[in-house]
């Protein structure tokens, strides 16, 4: 990459200076590409003075902001330190200054030495931190080293002068806008305010202590001034905790509102501005108050925006209006929540916790986990019974079903066994047994043959022996088996009544039930009879006609014999 | 009878025990007889136990194959004998629920009615297992209104508890001429809609307070469920105009139930066991 020319770099730091502030917003390849060369070029006019540093020029290409940042640092800082060295140096001798920098006039000079007090006032008042030490021992180290001691009475006695003409030089570098005297009171006051008034004596006490310090001629002298100024820091510096940053923005890190802009009505402007923003707060909370305030507010606004060019606009914009309304809710909210709960909202509330009949009003709600009651409708009993219907025509009944009977035991079969005594004897019966085994062709057929010829039914004849025979002298051995049973005896079936029980129609009944059998054996005895007469009619009229034919053959007999 | 039911009751209680085994060895064979029939090898778990399972697979018969659920063994024997119910109610019953077990006791064929007086439930439960009754139900009222319904199978057998709502009872309708009679016949039941385990053990519980019926008979008892709700309907049918088409003709009480507790043993309702086995 090649170095860019100084011109070119003179022409970058230009239009960076032309750029209006509103075209930093949006990031731009240009605005960077120059932004990279005017520091390059400001990096090349300040190698030469640092007597080592890594870089011999700044790489700008494909680096980011933060590395650029880091090599200008790393080449600024012995910078800075040495300059800060230097100055220091030619604050004590101002001598040198004039064998350095021969044009500058004595105004100028003075400008210079008071610059540097009051650039170690401003680093004393701001966090001046390590920085500080490390200047003070290179300070003495410097001092050892650059040959001081002639020149130390020179340094007091401009140190008076310098102390005079503080006051007379502001003309020189002070503008309008950086009035420094008036920044270096502000700030004390304010200290003052922070850190209590003593701080505002002590610091006048040590400026003076220290001018006096100057004055007189000791060779020590700045060895105490040292001591005094290291004294003056070190407490500085445990009453200002440090950040180092600040340092290094000696000049810009001091810059305040009222350095830009002027400032406002004594010191006293920034406690009633906040006073007036607080003003507007506590009104906006509160509807009723907020326009009576507000209009006062706006009025010291308005007021305050006549003599400052204010930020705040008489009317709210939009994002201002919703932060407002955001903020009042917010305030309701928490009044709500520290205001207590209503009792629907507490947890368990018994009668006595909460109001007459409000739980009628509110809507509570339940979890049921048992199905709410079936309304028994028109609809409800229609489709019960269609159901019912289609399981009548199907035939489809829940009944129980009788079990079927466990097959435990088959039924016994009960074969016809012979109780009789067997006509055989046990040894026929094993001889037929054997003959069987040995010869089954000998053995007849069947057995069941003789078994059949065996199996005679013995029949033998039971008369009606009358018991009373038993009775006789030489009784009969007539057993009860002999005898006929009773039911063998009675000729009757049905219900037998006996005469005295009948009632008159079954008498009635008997009676004509007798005569219907007597008349049947009537009939039948007749017609016996007839038939038998018949018979013997016709056996008469047979042997008759038998009679006759005989005597006919015996007459032809004898008509025949005769003939003979 | 006291110690032949205890040994009942624990062996019931030894049998359910098993159940859990008898179902895995189940399980097993089933995978044996599955992996033979498609040929696939057995699954390595049972390895061990393949050789006396498959045995057993070859002896085993449709019906020792499926185990025994059980579940309503209380009821294994129910179907040899017709149950045996009594019908009594809370103490000091008033008149409107007296009239309404009057009705129950004609609805459930076989059942007998007592008055409570002052008698304890074991008692009562006592007096029943020595008459050889098989359920014993008790009828609880609020202010007249039959409210609450107890059903408990003797020998050690199941407890539900129902509550009664929307109850008709026939004393309520004035004409009587309308309703006419009701019919005693053993009747047809028809259970709808009980699908869940649960619904299949209150089904059962239903089913045996009934005998066996005759395969003609025109009365039905309906207990359809709906939504948890059973409801209880009494109905006689004529076939009037061919085979399709019936009349329905409703007589007896109407009334839905919801179940809220089952329990295994009978114990009563005032929590006192009547026999802590």
């Amino acid at each position: 990459m090649g170095r860019p020319s100084e011109a070119a770099g003179m022409e970058a730091l230009h239009q960076l200076k032309s750029t209006e502030p509103p075209q930093w917003l949006a990031p731009s390849a240009s605005l960077s590409e120059s932004a990279r060369a005017a520091s390059q070029h400001l990096f090349a006019s300040l190698r030469p003075h640092v007597r080592k540093s890594p870089f011999d020029e700044l790489l700008v290409d494909n680096f980011d902001a933060e590395q650029i940042w880091q090599q200008i640092d790393l080449l600024t800082q012995p910078l800075v330190r040495s300059i800060r060295r230097r100055v220091k140096h030619w604050e004590k001798n101002p001598a040198e200054i004039e064998n350095l920098l021969p044009e500058v006039a004595d105004g100028g000079k003075k400008v210079a030495q008071g610059k540097k007090m009051e650039e170690i006032d401003d680093d004393d008042d701001d966090d001046g931190g390590d920085m500080d030490m490390d200047d003070d021992d290179d300070d003495d180290d410097e001092e050892m080293d650059v040959d001081n001691d002639g020149e130390q009475d020179g340094g007091k006695d401009e140190g008076d002068e310098s102390e005079e003409e503080e006051e007379e030089k502001s003309g020189g570098i002070e503008d309008k806008f950086l009035k420094i005297k008036e920044l270096q009171e502000h700030l004390e006051d304010e200290e003052a305010r922070h850190y209590g008034l003593d701080a505002k004596n002590k610091k006048s006490k040590k400026k003076s202590g220290s001018k006096k310090l100057e004055d007189e001629d000791d060779d020590s002298e700045e060895g105490e001034e040292d001591k005094e100024e290291d004294d003056d820091e070190d407490e500085e510096v445990d009453l200002f905790a440090g950040g180092d940053d600040e340092d290094e923005e000696d000049e810009m890190g001091n810059a305040r509102y009222e350095d830009f802009f002027g400032k406002k009505k004594g010191g006293s402007e920034p406690k009633p501005r906040f006073k007036d923003e607080l003003g507007e707060d506590s009104s906006s909370g509160e509807e009723e108050k907020e326009e009576e305030l507000s209009s006062d507010d706006d009025d010291d606004e308005e007021e305050d925006d006549d003599e400052n060019v204010n930020k705040k606009p008489k009317v709210l914009s939009t994002h201002e209006k919703e932060v407002q309304k955001i903020k009042s809710e917010i305030e309701k909210m928490e009044k709500a929540n520290l205001d207590p709960k209503t009792w629907t909202m507490q947890g368990e509330v018994t009668a006595a916790n909460r109001p007459k009949n409000s739980a009628l009003e509110v809507d509570l709600d339940f979890e049921h986990n048992v199905r709410p009651v079936p309304v028994i409708t028109e609809e409800v009993t229609q489709s019960l019974e269609e159901i019912i219907k289609k399981r009548i025509i199907e035939g489809q009944f829940d009944d129980i079903k009788r079990a079927p009977g466990l097959p435990s035991k088959a039924p016994r079969e009960l074969k016809p066994v012979d109780e009789n005594k067997s006509n055989k004897g046990l040894a026929e019966v094993y001889e037929e047994e054997f003959v069987q085994q040995t010869d089954p062709a000998a053995a007849p057929l069947s057995f069941s043959d003789e078994q059949k010829k065996e199996i005679i039914e013995d029949m033998s004849i039971q008369s009606n022996v009358p018991a009373l025979a038993m009775e006789e002298i030489a009784p009969v051995a007539v057993s009860d088996a002999a005898m006929l049973a009773p039911e063998e005896v009675f000729s009757g079936k049905g219900n037998v009544k006996a005469e005295v029980e009948l009632t008159q129609t079954e008498r009635k009944r008997r009676r004509a039930k007798k005569k219907r059998k007597f008349k049947a054996v009537e009939t039948k005895k007749m017609a016996s009879k007839k038939a038998r007469e018949d018979e013997l009619r016709k056996q008469k009229e047979g042997t008759l006609l038998v009679v006759q034919v005989t005597h006919l053959c015996c007459q032809i007999n004898v008509m025949l014999n005769q003939k003979l | 009878m006291l110690r032949r039911n205890v040994r009942l009751r624990r062996e019931y209680l030894y049998r359910k025990s098993l159940e859990g085994k008898e179902r895995i060895r189940y399980e097993n064979k089933r995978k044996i007889a599955e992996a033979l029939q498609e040929g696939k090898p057995i699954p390595t778990e049972l390895r061990n136990v393949e050789a006396e399972l498959r045995a057993e697979i070859d002896l085993e018969d449709d019906k020792t194959a499926v185990p025994r659920s059980y579940i309503d063994d209380e009821y294994a024997t129910a179907t040899e004998k017709d149950p045996k119910i009594l019908l009594t109610t809370s103490r000091d019953p008033s008149a409107p629920l007296v009239q309404f077990v009057k009705e129950l006791k004609i609805v459930f064929p076989n059942a007998e009615r007592i008055n409570r007086g002052g008698q304890v439930i074991s008692e009562i439960i006592e007096s029943c297992r020595s008459h050889d009754f098989t359920d014993v139900i008790l009828v609880h009222e609020h202010r007249g209104v039959p409210d609450g319904m107890i059903i408990s199978h003797l020998p050690f057998g199941p407890t539900a508890y129902f509550g009664l709502l929307n109850v008709v009872t026939r004393h309520d309708i004035k004409d009587k001429k309308a309703i006419g009679t009701m019919s005693e016949a053993y009747p047809h039941l028809i259970l709808d809609n009980f699908n869940t385990k649960l619904g299949e053990r209150t089904a059962n519980i239903l089913k045996h307070l009934f005998p066996v019926p005759k395969p003609d008979t025109k009365r039905i008892l309906t207990f359809a469920n709906q939504s948890d709700y059973i409801s209880f309907r009494h109905h006689v049918y004529e076939k009037r105009g061919g085979p399709k088409s019936v009349e329905l003709r409703e007589i007896g009480p109407r009334f839905e139930m919801r179940l809220y507790q089952v329990t295994l043993g009978y114990r009563n309702q005032l929590g006192s066991c009547g026999s802590c086995l």
